[in-house]
C-alpha cells in the first residue's frame, strides 16, 4: 500500500500555481525524476507562470523560456550545442501545454521528431488555452465549453499520443496525475533513453473545466477508468504496453465532476460514449 | 576607446520562489488528525478495531491481540458469541461487505490460548502503594460484566476479589450458552488466563443484600453484577408442571450434564437467543422442536446467524404466533394459538400481540420451555442500591445511589449483550478508580463526534475484495452431539481479511497527502504522533491532501484571519 517515488528536490514551494493544481503536480514529478543535470524549455503557458515570476524561479535548474512556436526547436539547439560543447550528460526537456504543442509548436515538434533529436517532450495537457482565458485547443473534446465554443466543440479531440507515435520515436507516453508514481516511472525511463521521447500527461484545469479544488487526481482517474485517456507507452512506434485502461466507468462519471460538459443532452452524451468505446476498441487491438 | 567593464549577472534569476508565501491565500488548512471508526463506536467495550485489525494484517498477531485484550479480556468468546454490532456501522458494508470483525476477534482470540499468551502485567511496585492502589475492591458476580471489571481495576494494581454464587465462573457463558457456540474449554482457558493476573475469587459464595455492610467495612468499593438470572413466567402456563420448563434452567441443566428427559415433541416460546440455545439444545437431544414468537422472522431479537441454524437443523419456527390457552388431561399439553401482529403504537421496548381473528390453530407438545426474558433478581438489593424498573439503577459511571456501589452487566441494563456486560464492566472500574482517586464528577460529557463516514473513504485506493464467512459444520454433523458448529479462519484467510479494513480515522503512513500536494506543504516529521506536518506559509487550502487520505485522517480545519 502507498506510493514510493525517489524525488530529489527540484521544484519549489511558494509558485504561483492556483490550489490544488495538476500542472504543479506534473511538474513536481518530471523535474524532481530528471533531477539537478537538466534544463528545461518552456513556452508561454500557465507552466510559464508556475515557474515564476522574475527573479524568482520555482525550479532549482536553468529554465529557458522560449516562443510559443519554438519549445521544440529551442531544445533541439540546446541540446545540440551542450554535445558540441562535450556535455553529452545534461537532459534536455521541454514543458509546454497543449495550445503551444498540439497547435502552435506542432511544425517544430513533428520536424525535430522526425530528426529524432535527443530531448524529452512532456506536454501538459488541460485541453484549452487556459492561461489567456479557457479558449479551445486543438485539443479540446468534442462538445466541451470554452470561451471560444461557448456552445460546445465542434470537432474531436486530435489525438496527439498517436501521432506522435506514428513518427516511430523510441518512446511515448501518456500520464496523468491521478497515477504520481506512474507519471515519476515514465519520466524516469525516458531519461534512460536517447533521441526524442514524448509524454502526453492529462493535467485537469480546475478553473477551466469547472472542478473542484480538490478534484485534480480524482478527475483524472475517471478520464482513465472511463476510457477517456488510457495509460499507455509505445516504444519504436510499434511495441505497445498498457498500464491502466478502461473500467468500464460511464463518460457521464467523469464529466459530472465538471462544468464544461453540463449543457449536454443524453443523446449527446450517448454519441459520445460511443464514440469512447470505439476508440479502447480500437486502442486495445495495439497491445 | 577605454575599456568598459560591466558587472552582468550570470543568470537573471536571483532567488528561488520558497521565499514566497502562498499561504495566505487559502482559507482552510489541513490537519492530521486521529479519528473515530464506526466501527469502534458502535463496539460496546470501544476496541481499537482498526488498530488491531491492521497489526493482524500485517501479522504482528501477539500486538493485535494485546491491543484487542486490552478493552477486551475474553476475545475468543465475544469472536463467538458477540452479536458484533462493529460489522453493522462497518463503512466496508457500504461496499464490497462489512469487514469479518468478529470472525478476526476470534482468530486472534484462539491463537492467544493455542500459544498461551499472557495479558499485560498489573501495575505494581511501590508507587502503586502510595497511589492508594492496593485499595480492594468486591465484585459481586463471576459473569462477564464481573470479570471484565476486575480486570480492568486488576490491571491499574487494585487488589479485587470476585464473589460467585456458583461452584464455577463464567455467569451465563458457563450455565446458559450451549457448548456448540462456546466450547467449555475457550472460556476455560479465557478465565484461568485471568485469573493468573492475581484476582482472588471466592466461590460458591451467594452474597446478599445483607453482606453489604460488612463488604463495605473490609473493600474500598463493590462491584455487583448479578445478571439476569430469573426467568420471566406466563400466566398461562401451569406453575409446577414438571412437562414446563423455563430455558435458564433448562440450559444450565444441559451444560452442567444433567439434561432432562424431553419428549418427543417440545416446543419453545420465545425469539431471542435464550429461546434459539433452547430449541437447538432440545434438538441435539433429540426432539421434535417448534418455536412460538410474537416478532415476524425478520425481526426477531435472536441473531441472523442462529436463527438460520436453527433452522437449517429442522426447528420449525412459528413466527408472528402467540398461546393463547393451554390444555390437555392427557400425556400432552395442547396449546391453543394464533396469529398476530404487533401493536406499533406500544411505547418502545413493549411488546404488544393483537390476536388475528380467524388465525387459530392447535399445537401439541410433550414438553414446553419457556423463553421470553429474564429479570435479576433485586430482592433486597434495590432497597439499599435504587432501583429503575426491573433494574438498578446507575450513574453515566456506572455508581449506584450508594457512594462506592457499582452496578453493571444484565442487573443494570437492558442491553443483555456478553459485549455489553464487558463494557459496562469497563467502564465501572474506570468509575471505581475515578471515586477511589478521589474524583467527583456531575453529569456525563457530551460525546465528541466526527466518525469518519463512507463518503471521507477513497475507495480507489481499496480494490474490491469480497468478505468470508466463516466455515459451519454440515447439518448431519450437528444434531445428536453437542460439537461446535462454526469454524474460524486460518492464518492466510485472516491476513487477507484484516487487509479489507479501511483502518478508518487511522493514518498508515501511506504518504498519499505527501504525495499529493501540488505545493510540497506536507512534510514528513517522525518526531511527531501524526507523522506528518503542514507547512503553514506554502499550504493554499486545495484539500487534495484530504481528499487523497484513503481513510479520512487528515481534515481541512477553518480558518479566519
Ligand atoms: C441462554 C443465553 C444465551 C445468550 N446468548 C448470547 C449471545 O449469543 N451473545 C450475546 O452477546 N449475549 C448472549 N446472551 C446474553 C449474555 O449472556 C448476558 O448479557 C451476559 O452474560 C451478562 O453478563 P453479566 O455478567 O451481567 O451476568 P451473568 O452472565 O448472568 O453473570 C452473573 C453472575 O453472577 C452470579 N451471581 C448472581 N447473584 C449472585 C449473588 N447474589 N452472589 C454471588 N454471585 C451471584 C451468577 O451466578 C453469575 O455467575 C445470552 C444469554 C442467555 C441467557
Ligand atoms: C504565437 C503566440 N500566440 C499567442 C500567444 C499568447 N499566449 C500565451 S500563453 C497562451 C496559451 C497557451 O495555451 P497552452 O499551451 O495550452 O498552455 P496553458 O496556458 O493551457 O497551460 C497563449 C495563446 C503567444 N504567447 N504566442
Ligand atoms: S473499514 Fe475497518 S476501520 Fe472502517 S469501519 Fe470497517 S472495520 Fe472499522
Ligand atoms: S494538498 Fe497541499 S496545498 Fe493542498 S490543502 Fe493539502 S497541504 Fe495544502
Ligand atoms: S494520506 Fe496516508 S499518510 Fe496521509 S494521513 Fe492519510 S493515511 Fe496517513
Ligand atoms: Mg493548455
Amino acid at each position: 500500500m502507498g506510493y514510493s517515488i525517489a524525488e530529489e528536490k527540484i521544484f519549489n514551494s511558494g509558485h504561483a500555481a492556483c490550489p490544488g493544481c495538476s500542472e504543479a503536480l506534473a511538474i513536481r514529478y518530471i523535474v524532481n525524476t530528471l533531477g539537478r543535470d537538466t534544463i528545461a524549455v518552456v513556452p508561454p503557458s500557465c507552466i510559464a507562470i508556475i515557474s515564476g515570476p522574475q527573479p524568482y524561479s520555482s525550479m532549482r535548474i536553468p529554465v529557458y523560456q522560449t516562443t510559443l512556436e519554438s519549445s521544440a526547436a529551442s531544445a533541439a539547439g540546446i541540446k545540440r550545442a551542450l554535445k558540441a560543447k562535450g556535455n553529452d550528460h545534461t537532459k534536455v526537456v521541454v514543458i509546454a501545454g497543449d495550445g503551444g504543442t498540439y497547435d502552435i509548436g506542432f511544425q517544430a515538434l513533428s520536424s525535430a521528431a522526425e530528426r529524432n533529436e535527443d530531448f524529452i517532450y512532456v506536454c501538459l495537457d488541460n485541453e484549452g488555452y487556459m492561461n489567456t482565458g479557457a479558449q479551445k485547443s486543438s485539443s479540446t473534446p468534442y462538445l466541451a465549453y470554452t470561451t471560444s465554443t461557448p456552445s460546445g466543440k465542434p470537432t474531436p479531440k486530435k489525438n496527439l499520443a498517436e501521432i506522435m507515435a506514428a513518427h516511430g520515436i523510441p518512446y511515448v507516453a501518456t500520464a496523468t496525475t491521478g497515477y504520481p508514481d506512474d507519471l515519476a516511472r515514465k519520466v524516469a525511463r525516458a531519461r534512460e533513453l536517447k533521441g526524442m521521447r514524448f509524454i502526453l500527461v492529462l493535467t485537469p484545469c480546475l478553473d477551466g473545466w469547472g472542478l473542484a479544488d480538490n478534484a485534480g487526481p480524482k478527475t483524472s482517474r475517471l478520464a482513465v477508468e472511463s476510457g477517456i485517456f488510457p495509460l499507455y507507452e509505445v516504444e519504436d512506434g510499434v511495441r505497445y504496453t498498457l498500464n491502466y485502461g478502461s473500467k468500464g466507468i460511464p463518460v457521464g462519471a467523469y464529466f459530472s465532476q465538471q462544468s464544461r460538459f453540463k449543457h449536454l443532452a443524453q443523446a449527446q452524451l450517448d454519441e459520445i460514449q460511443t464514440m469512447v468505446d470505439v476508440n479502447w476498441r480500437r486502442l486495445q487491438t495495439k497491445f | 576607446m577605454s575599456q568598459v567593464n560591466r558587472e552582468v549577472p550570470p543568470i537573471w534569476t536571483t532567488g528561488w520562489t520558497d521565499v514566497l508565501n502562498t499561504g495566505t491565500w487559502r482559507s482552510a488548512i489541513p490537519v492530521h488528525r486521529k479519528r473515530p471508526s464506526p466501527c469502534r463506536s458502535a463496539c460496546p467495550v470501544e476496541g481499537e478495531i482498526p488498530v488491531w485489525v491492521q497489526l493482524a494484517r500485517e501479522e504482528r498477531h501477539r500486538e493485535a491481540w494485546l491491543t484487542l485484550a486490552l478493552n477486551n479480556p475474553m476475545p475468543a468468546v465475544t469472536g463467538r458469541i458477540c452479536h458484533h454490532p462493529c460489522e453493522g456501522e462497518c463503512n466496508r458494508g457500504r461496499y464490497d461487505g462489512a469487514v469479518s470483525i468478529n470472525a478476526l476477534e476470534q482468530f486472534l482470540g484462539d491463537l492467544a490460548l493455542e500459544q498461551g499468551w499472557t495479558l499485560p502485567e498489573p501495575q505494581t511496585g511501590p508507587e502503586q502503594r502510595v497511589a492508594g492502589l492496593e485499595q480492594r475492591v468486591a465484585v459481586i458476580g463471576g459473569g462477564p460484566a464481573g470479570l471484565s471489571c476486575a480486570y480492568q481495576l486488576r490491571l491499574r494494581g487494585y487488589r479485587v476479589t470476585v464473589f460467585e454464587a456458583r461452584p464455577e465462573l463464567g455467569g451465563v457463558l458457563r450455565y446458559g450458552i450451549p457448548r456448540y457456540r462456546l466450547p467449555e474449554a475457550v472460556l476455560a482457558g479465557e478465565i484461568r488466563r485471568l485469573l493468573a493476573l492475581g484476582i482472588e475469587v471466592s466461590l460458591n459464595r451467594q452474597v446478599t443484600a445483607a453482606d453489604l455492610k460488612e463488604l463495605e467495612e473490609e473493600y474500598a468499593a463493590v462491584f455487583l453484577a448479578i445478571g439476569a438470572g430469573k426467568a420471566k413466567l406466563l400466566p398461562q402456563f401451569p406453575a409446577g408442571d414438571a412437562r414446563v420448563f423455563d430455558g435458564l434452567n433448562f440450559l444450565d441443566a444441559v451444560n452442567t450434564g444433567s439434561s432432562p428427559r424431553l419428549g418427543r415433541q417440545v416446543v419453545v416460546i420465545g425469539g431471542g437467543s435464550v429461546a434459539m440455545d433452547a430449541a437447538r439444545s432440545a434438538r441435539r437431544l433429540g426432539s421434535q422442536v417448534k418455536v412460538l414468537a410474537l416478532e415476524s422472522k425478520g425481526s426477531l431479537p435472536a441473531q441472523a446467524d442462529e436463527v438460520r441454524e436453527a433452522l437449517e437443523e429442522g426447528v420449525l419456527l412459528y413466527d408472528g404466533a402467540m398461546v393463547q390457552e393451554i390444555g390437555g388431561e392427557g400425556e400432552r399439553l395442547s396449546l391453543a394459538c394464533c396469529k398476530v401482529v404487533l401493536d406499533t403504537g406500544a411505547p418502545q421496548g413493549v411488546l404488544r400481540p393483537v390476536a388475528l381473528p380467524g388465525t387459530g390453530f392447535a399445537l401439541e407438545a410433550d414438553n414446553i420451555i419457556l423463553a421470553i426474558g429474564q429479570d435479576p433478581d433485586l430482592s433486597g438489593w434495590d432497597e439499599k442500591l435504587g432501583r429503575d424498573k426491573e433494574l438498578l439503577a446507575v450513574d453515566f459511571r456506572g455508581m449506584t445511589s450508594r457512594r462506592g456501589v457499582f452496578a453493571g452487566g444484565d442487573a443494570a441494563s437492558y442491553e443483555r449483550y456478553v459485549s455489553a456486560a464487558i463494557g459496562q464492566g469497563k467502564k465501572a472500574a474506570a468509575g471505581i478508580a475515578a471515586f477511589l482517586s478521589g474524583e467527583v464528577w456531575s453529569e456525563e460529557p457530551a460525546i465528541t463526534a466526527g466518525e469518519v463516514s463512507f463518503a471521507e473513504v477513497n475507495t480507489f485506493y481499496f480494490p474490491v475484495l469480497p468478505r468470508q464467512e466463516r466455515e459451519t459444520l454440515p447439518v448431519e454433523a450437528r444434531l445428536g452431539n453437542f460439537a461446535e458448529v462454526k469454524g474460524g479462519y486460518g492464518r492466510a484467510e485472516a491476513q487477507l481479511q484484516a487487509e479489507r479494513c479501511f483502518s478508518c480515522g487511522q493514518c498508515l503512513e501511506c504518504d498519499n497527502c505527501y504525495y499529493f500536494c501540488p505545493d510540497m506543504a506536507v512534510v514528513k516529521d517522525s518526531s511527531l504522533a501524526e507523522h506528518y506536518r503542514v507547512l503553514d506559509q506554502y499550504c493554499k487550502g486545495c484539500g487534495s491532501c484530504v481528499e487523497e487520505c484513503p481513510r479520512g485522517a487528515v481534515v481541512l480545519k477553518e480558518e479566519t484571519r
